[in-house]
Parts: structure tokens; sequence; C-alpha cells
């Protein structure tokens, strides 16, 4: 049914604790601060993203890796790759454990995609964050703590949808990711009030789904 | 952790859906495709039998090659199947009619059995007459015979008004032509098996046999059996007995299974032994492999349903 | 029995019984049966009065009282001299009632209800499964996990097996090769291509072994195969030196009553180590046993118990033999054993419960004769229960229809539809080989599914 969640699938979670120094660098941790690592599968990697940056707010740990995998779930290598592997780097164990607890908890509560059209072939990720944790705040640019619409569709329904949100509110589109991404879709990060990011994510799942329900207009 | 987990998006999604439509009791149906017919069918539509199912066909009964719609059967399948289940069920609820037994001027006997139900579940009731019964056969019965036919309805009341008669008839001439004496024919309501030792005692006949219909299959309510024993006595077990199933028009025909019944008591009043101790041997060339525990032809399927166009 | 408890009341009413044996009976519930053999109870009310009587036995009193003596039947002797007596401890101070609770409690789990069931007794197993609500017995049942291996892995999670039952009214070869051939194209078969032959002699059951045996090995299919002939006669079978992987044979729950089967214990210890010796089955589980609730009645053979009870002891046998199926045939004894569908779905679920709890890897004949008061959609329903209770394997035949018995049973059809239903699939190994040859594709059916042809 339209816009019911698609809940994501956690594949698999692994923990290292004494992580080697070689494995922490080639993975983006600092071997002089991190000695622990926590990692992650998902079949939906957009909320896994919003998920790993929801860690940063509950434990002090850094997303050191975090990267989609090409074509998506639907091609994964293995039954446990999914479509993201994320990786969390800590000083403490005990940390990777609470941020670990933090990804878990958003991925089941909190951030998905959703159907888009009836049959469920069309999905969204309309999401909003309230307030940025240290790893997509660096990435965007903005400061933590800012709101921020996390938008996501197919390419044609995302570039249409884009152009609905920024009309629908006063935001600012700090990074467009045109198509295709790793996963063959387009994705979009505004910035602007907490209402105004709402009414833009919103306007722009609503014109997704009258997208998929129209797709041809002449 | 046992907080509440809440979603702002979650809850700004299901205020859109609902905006959308989506509150609706149900949501509006999806274009309607275009629905292919299905392949045709293979059973039991003769023009359409799958190459499998004709293969099959001259070496087994079972319902071969009968393909599938996705994991389950195809509509005439179905009918088929349900039309043989109706007739077995069909042959196991019909009661013997009344007035059968004198109609056809057999003596009617009955069991300690009250009703269907009781039938089915007491077979121990069914194997012994009532106290009328007792009293009627010792008064009309003709005694010391060598043979006593009692026809009776089993568990197919159908076989036994059906072809009964017939093989009761056949049985009687066929034992009279080997020069032994026949008892009053008499006809059983309720009866099992067992019923012929206390009914062959009364009467002091050397051998019993008793027709019954026998235990339905699938599409099959006509069948009788055929049990005989020598020395009918209460406390008589099965290996005492021999018998013969599969009595009926598509299977071994009634005139056929008289004849052999007929040599089958011959053969135990002259050994005087019956059951697991009879030598079968002597008498195979005249008895085929119908008493020998060899196993019996399938009887061919039929299509029950037919629908004209 | 000195000292044990047989009186309650019930709203002051107070019932009394005489023995144990009594109580076991009467506490069983609705069964024409148990009304044949005389041993039922009167009225509802009594049924809970016996239960409540059973439920403040202790397992250890149950012990002391089996249903026949120790002196007169070798079967409570099997049982009484190989307990596992430090499992017993465990368990011995429980009343049957704190017993049914230990069962479905969460502490509970299978590998711990597996520790204990060595040292369990038929009547310990028939007392608690009495105080069994259908959904009781299901849910403790799905806890039991019995994993058994012979050419391929029966009873991991997750997997539900099938018995392929391809019979033929004259063993005509050529046509139960073409009823194994439709069923295996459905992924029938995983537990066993097993025949019920209509000759019993040991050249017939040589010819349809080295048949199934040259079918298997032909399309190097991961199963085992076996003639259900009487157990002599499969002896005499392995002398004339033919491939077989399972050795087949019905219990009952008595001496009196395996005499009337033409067995003994002697006579399966026999038989056992000759199969050990000369079975061509790859694993180490290589028996194969068939019961049913009443077979003991049927040759007077019950000792005034109950059937329930009796066929609880059918089990308390064949655990001795580790075997690698052992199935109760459920509906196949007719109307004057248990007379409707509910008794039937009822006595399926109480079996496979009590198998389980026993250590067996237990399957189950959902069948009915046409005699019997149920109905086909009755019959599907307990099909999917006992899926859902975790039972090891259902039958198969071409629409449930067995040409020689003349019963109704489960269908090529019904595998598939219940497996995918319920998120079950066959072994492992014949998982593999399904997918290989294209009858299955994941949970689904593949291209081949229903495809005789794509077996040789």
């Amino acid at each position: 049914m339209t816009l019911e969640p698609i809940f994501p699938k956690i594949l698999s979670v692994r923990r290292i604790p004494g992580a080697d120094p070689a494995l922490l660098r080639a993975y983006g941790a600092d071997p002089g601060r991190h000695t622990s690592l926590g990692l992650i599968t998902v079949d939906q990697d957009d909320p896994t993203y919003v998920a790993l940056d929801e860690a940063t707010k509950h434990a002090e740990v850094d997303v050191v890796y975090a990267r989609s995998f090409y074509a998506g779930s639907a091609h994964a290598s293995g039954a446990l790759s999914g479509e993201i592997l994320g990786v969390i780097a800590a000083a403490d164990p005990a940390e990777i454990d609470a941020g670990l607890d933090a990804i878990i908890r958003c991925l089941e509560h909190d951030a998905c995609f959703y159907a888009a059209n009836a049959a469920g072939t069309v999905t969204v990720f309309p999401h909003v964050i309230a307030s940025l944790g240290r790893y997509l705040s660096a990435q965007a640019g903005i400061a933590p703590g800012s709101p921020m619409a996390y938008l996501v569709a197919p390419p044609m329904e995302a570039t249409v949808g884009l152009d609905a949100a920024l009309k629908a509110a006063d935001v600012t589109a700090v990074k467009v990711f045109p198509p295709p991404t790793e996963t063959n879709f387009a994705a979009s990060w505004l910035s602007g009030s907490l209402p105004a990011c709402e009414a833009a994510a919103m306007a722009f799942a609503a014109m997704v789904v009258e997208v998929a329900g129209a797709p041809r207009e002449r | 952790m046992n907080e509440l987990h809440t979603s702002r998006t979650r809850e700004l999604v299901a205020v859109l859906r609902r905006e959308l439509g989506g509150a609706a009791p149900l949501p509006p149906p999806p274009p309607v495709p275009e629905i292919p017919l299905p392949p045709a069918r293979i059973w039991p539509t003769e023009s359409h039998r799958s190459s499998y199912a004709e293969r099959t066909a001259g070496h087994t009964t079972a319902l071969l090659g009968v393909g599938h719609c996705g994991t389950r059967y195809h509509t005439d399948l179905v009918l088929q199947f349900q039309a043989e289940l109706a007739v077995a069920h069909g042959a196991v609820a019909t009661e013997l009619e009344a007035d059968w037994a004198e109609k056809n001027g057999l003596l009617p006997l009955h069991t300690r059995v009250s009703s269907h139900r009781e039938f089915l579940l007491r077979p121990d009731l069914g194997r012994r007459l009532n106290d009328a019964s007792v009293e009627r056969l010792r008064a009309e019965a003709r005694k010391g015979v060598d043979v006593q036919p009692i026809l009776a309805d089993g568990l197919s009341a159908v076989a036994c008004m059906g072809a009964g008669m017939e093989l009761l008839g056949h049985f009687t001439r066929a034992c009279e032509a080997r020069g032994l004496s026949v008892g009053t024919p008499m006809c059983a309501h309720h009866a099992r098996v067992w019923l012929e030792d206390e009914i062959g005692e009364i009467v002091g006949a050397k051998v019993a046999a008793i027709l019954l219909g026998e235990r339905p299959g699938l599409g099959t309510g006509d069948g009788l059996s055929a049990y005989l024993v020598y020395h009918p006595k209460v406390g008589n077990t099965d290996g005492n007995r021999n018998m013969m199933s599969n009595i009926h028009a598509r299977g071994i025909h009634p005139n056929e299974a008289a004849n052999k019944l007929a040599v089958l008591a011959r053969a135990m009043i002259q050994q005087q032994t019956s059951g697991v101790s009879l030598d079968l041997r002597p008498l195979l060339a005249e008895l085929g492999d119908a008493v020998s525990g060899k196993p019996q032809a399938p009887q061919a399927r039929v299509r029950l349903v037919e629908v004209p166009r | 029995m000195r000292g044990v408890n047989l009186s309650v009341s019930i709203r002051g009413v107070s019932w009394r019984f005489q023995s144990v044996k009594e109580v076991l009976a009467k506490a069983n519930p609705p069964k024409s049966g148990d009304d044949l053999a005389g041993v039922s109870a009167r009225d509802p009310v009594e049924r809970v009065a016996a239960r409540a009587v059973l439920a403040g036995l202790t397992l250890g009193e149950l012990r002391r009282s089996p249903v026949i003596p120790y002196e007169e039947d070798e079967l409570t002797r099997v049982v009484e001299d190989n307990l596992d007596e430090s499992a017993f401890s465990a368990i011995r101070e429980l009343t049957v009632g704190q017993f049914r609770e230990w069962l479905l409690s969460e502490r509970s789990t299978g590998p711990l209800i597996r520790a204990i069931s060595p040292g369990l007794t038929p009547e310990m197993v028939a007392g608690v499964c009495k105080l069994m609500s259908n959904l009781d017995l299901m849910v403790a049942g799905a806890k039991c996990q019995v994993v058994v291996r012979a050419n391929n892995t029966l009873g991991l999670p997750g997997r539900m097996s099938s018995r392929l039952q391809p019979n033929h009214p004259t063993d005509d070869v050529l046509g139960i090769l073409y009823t194994t051939r439709e069923g295996l194209s459905y992924g029938c078969g995983d537990a066993v291509l097993g025949v019920n032959p209509a000759t019993d002699t040991p050249e017939s059951t040589a010819e349809i072994l080295r048949a199934l045996h040259d079918l298997r090995l032909r399309n190097q299919i991961p199963t085992q195969h076996c003639v259900l002939s009487h157990v002599t006669v499969q002896m005499k079978a392995l002398d004339l030196a033919c491939p077989m992987d399972l050795m087949f044979q019905s219990f009952a729950g008595s001496e009196k009553g395996n005499r009337a089967f033409g067995i003994s214990v002697a006579l399966m210890d026999e038989a056992y180590d000759k199969m050990r010796r000369l079975t061509t089955n790859q694993g180490p589980n290589f028996m194969y046993f068939e019961t049913g609730q009443g077979n003991a009645l049927s040759s007077e053979a019950h000792h005034g118990a109950d059937q329930v009870t009796m066929e609880a002891r059918c089990y308390g046998f064949a655990r001795r033999y580790k075997p690698f199926l052992v199935n109760t045939v459920v509906g196949f004894i007719g109307p004057e054993y248990l007379e409707n569908g509910p008794q039937i779905t009822r006595a399926g679920l109480e079996d496979h419960f009590m198998g389980k709890l026993m250590g067996l890897p237990m399957g189950c004949d959902a069948c009915f004769t046409y005699h019997a008061s149920m109905s086909q959609d009755e019959l599907e329903s307990l099909k999917v229960l006992l899926c859902a209770a975790g039972c090891s394997y259902l039958m198969s035949l071409p629409v449930g229809d067995d040409i020689m018995l003349n019963y109704q049973s489960t269908s090529f059809h019904d595998i598939p539809s219940v497996r995918r239903l319920l998120s079950r699939r066959p072994t492992p190994e014949f998982d593999a080989w399904l997918n290989h040859v294209g009858i299955m594709k994941g949970d689904n059916p593949g291209e081949r599914f229903g495809d005789p042809s794509v077996i040789r």
C-alpha cells in the first residue's frame, strides 16, 4: 500500500574489540585514538547513513567508513552483504556496543524507505533529521544539531520531487546527488528550520507518489 | 532500553498517507490486468491429457501427470476428486432398506447394533445377532447344511443391494453344482465379518460364507468381499478365514467369483480346515490369483464428472 | 498403590479412582476407541476429576505405576531397565501438572527438554499429554528438536520433510516408479521413498528396493528408500543382497500386541543388528517405525489401558533403536478408534508431541478412511497444524489417494503448499538437489516443478 514503511533488514552486526592497526588504518580509523570497530550490513543504505549519524549522538564513536554497494541489495555479493557496510570506531569497546545499539534502534524504529506506489515498485526516503550528529553534519558542511531533510528516490521521481520540495518551504539545497548514486537512485540534502525541512520532505514524498502514479504526461 | 521509540518522519508520512487517500478502508484496486487463459488441463479432459498421464495410465490408477496451479490442483481434478469422495462417503452412509431382505426372499437378520453410528463405532456389536434374530434363525433356517451363505451390508449397503443378489445366486448354484447342500438364503443388517461365526454355529453349517460390502475406496463404493470359514464358531479369528475382495463389475465378476468361492468351500470341507492352515496349492488351477494371497489388478479409474457442452 | 492420592473433590462432590491406570484412561479427551475399550470417563466432570488427580501425581509415582506390570510385559521391562537415572532424578519430584508448566515455560528450551527425555517413561509422557490443550501440544512439540541422519539430515529447524508413498495394488514396479517420479517433481520424498507392498515376500521386496535404489542413484537424489514389508521378510531380502536404506516395522504398545504383529524385542534386536551390518544407508539412523492409537485394542492387547498411553508405550520401545523415522498413521485405523475430524486432529497432535518428547524424529500420516467422519478440509487443516507444531515429516501421494490401501492422506501438492505457507524447506541435501534440477528455486517452485520428465 502506498506510503507504507518498508522496514530495513539488518543482515549482520559484528564487533572487533581490539582491531589490528593495519585494519584500522585501511578503514579510515586512527590507531592513535581508536582500538575497536563495530560493523553492520543492511539491505537499505540511506536509512543506515542516518542511523550511523544517530550513533554519534549517543556514544563516543566515529563513523570511519560507510559505502553503498553498486546497484543495491538486489545485486548483493552474498546473503549478508545487503547494500551498505557501515563501520564505527571507538577507543573503548563499550562505546562500540552503545553505538551499535543506537544504530539498530534507529533502523528498527525510525529511518526507512516507504512504498511510493501500491505495488511497492517505486520507493521513497523522505527523512527528516531533527538534529544532525557529527557524521552527517561534517558531510553536509553544516553545524551539528541543525535539522536536515534527507531525500532519496529513483532518478525521475527524485528530480521532479526535489523541485517541489525546494518550492514548498524556505529551505536550501546543501548537497544534490544527481543520478546515478551507487545504488542508481538520486538524493538531496536540504537545510532550513525544522518545520521547513518537514514541509519540504512531505512535498517531496507527495510528488514522488504523484510521478509514480502518472509517469507519462504525454 | 525500555523507552518508547517514536519517529517524527513516520508520523509525518502517516499524515501524508491519510491526505493522499491512504486512510480509506480499502486502497483503490490496481488497474485490471489482462488475464491470460491458463494452459489446457490434463486430467481428465481426454483430448488434453498430458503425455505423462497417457504413458502411466497403463501401469497405475494413481492420478499422475495432473499438473498444478501454483502448488494446488486444477479445477477439473478437484471436481473429479470430490465426486470420487462423494461416491465413497455415499456408499458408507447408505443404509440397507428395511424391507430389502424380505422383498428379495431372504431371511432378514439383525445384529445387536441399533443405529448406523453405533455400527461404525462398535464392531463388537456388529459381530453378534440380536435376540429376535437368534430366535428366528433357530426357528426358520435349515440346519446341518454344508454351506451357509450370508448376504450382508458390511461397510457398503450400496454394494450389497447392487450385485449382492447376483453373487448370492451364482454362489448357491455353484455350490449345488459341486454337490454341496446350501442353507436358507439370508441377509444380515449392520453386519461385520465375524457375524458368520455365530450364524454358522447356530445352523450347524460346515462352512459359513459371508458376502458383504467392503470398505469403499476413492470412487469405488460397490465392491463386495467374501469371507469363508470352516467350522464356524464364536471365537474364530481372521487367521481362520479365507477371503476374496474386489468383487464387482470392474473387478472380479460375481459369476467368476462365485465359482471360485465354491471351489474354496469344497476344499475346506475336504481338508476340514480353513484359513492359514488350508492348503491352496491343489486349487491353484481352479482359483487363479483370486484367493492365493496375490494382489488383485487395479480397477480402471472412470471419469465421474461430465458437463454437456 | 500406597501413598498415592487418587481422589479429588469438584464443587463438593468427591471422586475416587482405583488405580493410576484408571486415572490415565479417564483423563483422556474423548476417543471412540476408549469408549470401545470401556475405559473412558463417563462424562466431562469425571474427566476433569481424573485430570485433577493426574496433575497431582509425581513423575516418580508414574514410573512406579506402568499400565502393564514389569513381570508381565517385555516393553515395560525395556523402558524400566534402560531408563536414564540421572535424567529421571532431575524430574522425579515434579507433579504432572508442574511438568506441563515446566515444558511450556520459556526457560525450558529444546536442548533442555532433550536432556531429560531419556528419563521419561511412556506413562509420564502420556500423562502430561492429557493435561495439554491442542495448542499446548503444538507449542511444546515445536520446542523439541530431533535431528537424525541417514543419506540426508532430517529434523533441522525450518525444515519439513515428506515420505513419498508410491503404493500400487499389484506391486507393478513401473507403476511405482512413475508415481515416484511424479512425487519427486513436487519436491516430495526427502524423508524416504517408502512402498507398502501388496505382496509380502522377500523377492518382491528386493525387486522394489532395487528399482528405487537405481532410480535414486541414476538421479543422484540424496534420500533413502524402504519397502514396508514385515521385518522378517526384509531380513530375508537383505540376504538376497539388495540395497536397503531403512528397515521398517509396525509397533504396538504391549508385548501381546507386538506378538499379533509377529515381533518381539529379541526379534527387533536381531533385525537392528543385521541392518547395522548390511544397510546401504550412509548415516547412523536406519530404522523406520509406524504406530497408531488403537492398534493394541484391535488385537485385544491393551490391558485395560487407554489408547494414548498404549501409543506412548510404542515410542518407549521405538527409542531403543534410534530410528531415522517414526510416524503415527493417525486416521487409518477407522472410526471405532478415532471417530471424526476433531478426534483424529487431537490424536495427530498428541502423537507428534509424545514422540518428540521421547526424543523420536516424529512424523505423521495425517489421514482418514472413507468410513470416518472427517472432511477433506479438516484433513488439510491438520497438515498445517502438524507443520506448525514442528512435525518432522508428512506423507505424500498422488492427490492423497492410496490406490492400494484405500484411504486419504497428504498429497504431492500439499507438501509444497504447506512448506511455503509456513516457510519450511526440505532437508538441506535434498533442497540443494531440488534447486539443482530446477524443481524448486529457493522457497518457490522452479521451472521444472511438477514435471516428472526431469527425473530419469
